[in-house]
């Protein structure tokens, strides 16, 4: 099913590790290079940066010529016919993804993923058009519209099998998400359903995975966990994924304002502020026994959003320094946790370590420190004081942590 | 061939000792498994709630906390952060030198951040430098610049240019008007010190590894800042000379050095530059299309052949 064979992933993981290893001097400069003649995968790779820059010029490719065709063959065609030719579309973007990866060797190339990428935007327009055009948008959709999100569900996921790309598996929970909504109009069941699926699919990838331990697929099957433990809390955690969330209207739910949405029957708002509690734990034990760093990571978020959450979940009132106690609570652990795996032997407790093991920490962390160090005074800067008691301010826009725009 | 047995494989054929094989055989099966990106994320994520909360407190309640009370926190805070830095960093040196220990970096950065929130509040209550901000920037970025280099820190090194950067009226928020040709040469001006004083310090040997901040911020400032006067109505055309200087020399640099990231500042950037140049005035889409097809396929072709002589091996 996969396009690339075992043996060339594992040679690129190989060198790869490698070029790490002697990084840190865990090998000498001559053993590099004797080892490095023996990982030639014949894959042909790029860096971060040229990938992001070919993807970006192959979108702009693929569709300025879609466009490009459209405006000159079909300006007068019929939605069902532009309809067919976005399938062929989709068809012939899939049809040059698999040819310049088995023709090209590109691997992770930025032009096979553009490629991929439009394939599965083409399909679903081209569905959407050739068989539900007229009432795309309409209160009452087609009842097999719900094929459109299947169809690129089952298309990512595809992708992500074929190319393994963890991204198309992200744009199929995204497609899951949407197939609720054409069979039933509760809200709850909506948000049961997702949960669902991605509970199943979560069982799914838990039981491939375990047949991959220590090979270069088990890294794909870890980022794709994590992804699904994160979006089953998402949709069961109904103060983050309710819509007013998405409104951005921070300030006011900050001050919880927002207690139980009407939509939720009780039972069910309060069963999952049960499971926002049970879930973050769930997923950090996960992490920690198989030490996965995606899933430890997501661990580490859901406790953060359950904590964060917890409060409008119960119609509490939120105050300005709750971040400030957050902030202590996160140093706090991370401190402690450090100092307590440091004064393990050698460093070591239950198989973790605090100290840095490979080139790449350092390297993530420099990056991070630059582009971090630019945002975040942009975000957490106050909104400037009144200057005189008993005189009202208002206006600003923006303010600490999402301050209110009246003092 | 999964690793741990190609590491077998190694080891039996003398490429790698048996305790090179027993210690990267347990780094690849985690064992033990670093937690140390983790712990660095969470400790950002505290100072940076943390100083969020202390800011929006002190914004919302100030009137009812009084100036003395607020002031002797936030100062108190400062001074513990200050005193922590000072009494643990070792002797200052010119090379890259480890932070003294896992949280160092942090308080510094914490007490960075107290120190622009106290500022602030000083300035808005007392109107000590009578409204002129500018002053306070500039001065803050003067302390962070010294915090940074005498404590090897890129997290204030990146507030110091920011704060830097506001000093010149060049935050993000204004660049909702790109047109404003006040803000372009404030831009440029930016550039040319922070360029010149990073390359400066570089030759001399101070803090070499800070350049790369610089270079990167330089870069973007600059093509943003040629970029806007390209889309300028009316005397466009030496701004996009200077783009078009600008994207070979960052080519060059990029390909020379091996830091693909100002190639594709050169790809991006000049292409929407040279796009806006092409396009303008045209109207009909099929020949805006037909450019973006061409142009489109010509650069790709471009960046194989570049990622095919320059990029990595595989």
């Amino acid at each position: 099913m996969r396009i690339y064979s075992a043996s060339s992933e594992e040679t690129l993981r190989a060198h790869k590790l490698l070029t790490d290893w002697a990084g840190e001097g865990y090998l000498t400069k001559e053993q590099y290079r004797l080892l490095e003649q023996e990982t030639a995968s014949g894959l042909r790779t790029t860096n971060i940066f040229l990938r992001l820059v070919l993807f970006l010029f192959t979108l702009i490719i693929v569709g300025a010529a879609a466009g490009l065709f459209f405006v000159v063959f079909l300006s007068r065609a019929t939605e069902q016919t532009a309809g067919v030719f976005f399938l062929i579309f989709a068809a012939v973007c899939y049809v040059a993804a698999e040819g310049a990866v088995s023709q090209g060797r590109l691997y992770r190339y930025g032009i096979e993923e553009a490629l991929v990428v439009f394939s599965v935007g083409f399909l679903c327009v081209g569905m959407m058009a050739a068989f539900f055009s007229g009432s795309p948008f309409s209160s009452r959709p087609d009842a097999g519209q719900f094929l459109v999100p299947a169809a690129g569900a089952a298309f990512s996921l595809w992708i992500w099998r074929r190319f393994g790309f963890s991204y198309a598996f992200l744009a199929a929970m995204i497609f899951v998400l949407f197939l609720p909504g054409y069979w039933t109009s509760s809200h709850s069941a909506q948000h049961a359903m997702v949960a669902m699926f991605y509970a199943i699919e979560l069982a799914g990838v838990a039981a491939l995975r375990s047949r991959h331990r220590f090979d270069c697929i088990e890294d794909d099957y870890s980022l794709v966990e994590a992804m699904l433990w994160l979006g089953m809390y998402l949709a069961i955690n109904l103060q983050l994924s309710s819509l007013d969330l998405l409104s951005l209207n921070l300030p006011v739910r900050w001050r919880g304002g927002i207690h139980v949405t009407p939509e939720f029957a009780s039972p069910f708002y309060w069963g999952t502020w049960v499971l926002i509690w049970c879930l973050p734990p769930i997923v950090l034990a996960r992490g920690f026994r198989q030490k996965d760093r995606f899933v430890i990571a997501v661990g580490a978020i859901v406790t953060t959003l359950t904590l964060v959450s917890n409060k409008p979940y119960l119609g509490w009132q939120r105050h300005t320094w709750d971040p400030m106690l957050l902030g202590m609570l996160l140093t706090a652990v991370a401190v402690f946790t450090r100092r307590w795996l440091a004064h393990g032997p050698g460093g070591i407790r239950h198989g973790f370590t605090a100290a840095r093991l490979s080139g790449k920490d350092k390297h993530w962390m420099n990056v991070g420190s630059n582009v971090l160090g630019l945002i975040s005074p942009q975000s957490i800067t106050p909104e400037p004081q009144t200057s005189a008691a008993g005189v009202h301010f208002g206006g600003g826009q923006s303010g600490g942590g999402g301050a209110s725009s009246e003092f | 061939m999964i690793i741990l047995a190609r590491l077998e494989q190694w080891k039996q054929q003398g490429k790698i000792s048996p305790e090179q094989n027993a210690h990267l055989a347990g780094l690849v099966r985690g064992e033990p498994f670093s937690l140390f990106l983790e712990l660095n994320v969470l400790l950002y994520a505290g100072v940076l709630a943390f100083v969020a909360g202390l800011g929006w407190t002190v914004s919302k309640w100030s009137e009812q906390l009084g100036d003395v009370l607020v002031l002797t926190v936030l100062s108190a805070i400062l001074a513990a952060c200050f005193w922590y830095c000072f009494s643990r960093a070792s002797a200052w040196t010119a090379a890259e030198a480890p932070a003294p220990s896992p949280i160092f970096d942090y308080v510094l950065y914490l007490g960075s951040l107290v120190w622009s929130v106290e500022l602030a509040y000083i300035e808005k209550r007392f109107n000590v430098m009578s409204g002129r901000l500018d002053f306070d920037l500039l001065a803050t970025a003067a302390l962070f610049f010294f915090l940074a280099y005498r404590f090897d820190n890129r997290f204030v090194l990146s507030l110091g240019l920011s704060s830097l950067a506001g000093w010149f009226g060049l935050t993000i928020s204004r660049w909702s008007h790109p047109q404003d040709a006040a803000y372009r040469q404030y831009a440029l001006l930016y550039c040319l010190l922070v360029g010149v004083g990073g390359a400066i310090l570089q030759r001399c040997g101070v803090k070499g590894h800070f350049f790369g901040t610089y270079l990167n911020i330089v870069a973007n400032v600059l093509f943003w800042a040629l970029l806007s006067g390209v889309f300028n109505r009316e005397g466009y055309g030496l701004w996009f000379l200077a783009l078009f200087i600008a994207c070979g020399a960052s080519l060059a640099w990029g390909l020379a050095r091996r830091q693909f990231a100002f190639v594709a500042y050169a790809a991006v950037y000049g292409y929407v530059g040279a796009s806006s140049m092409f396009l303008r005035g045209v109207n009909d889409t099929s020949a805006v299309l037909g450019y973006f097809v061409v142009t489109g396929v010509a650069m790709l072709v471009l960046l194989v052949q570049i990622g095919r002589r320059f990029g990595r091996p595989a």
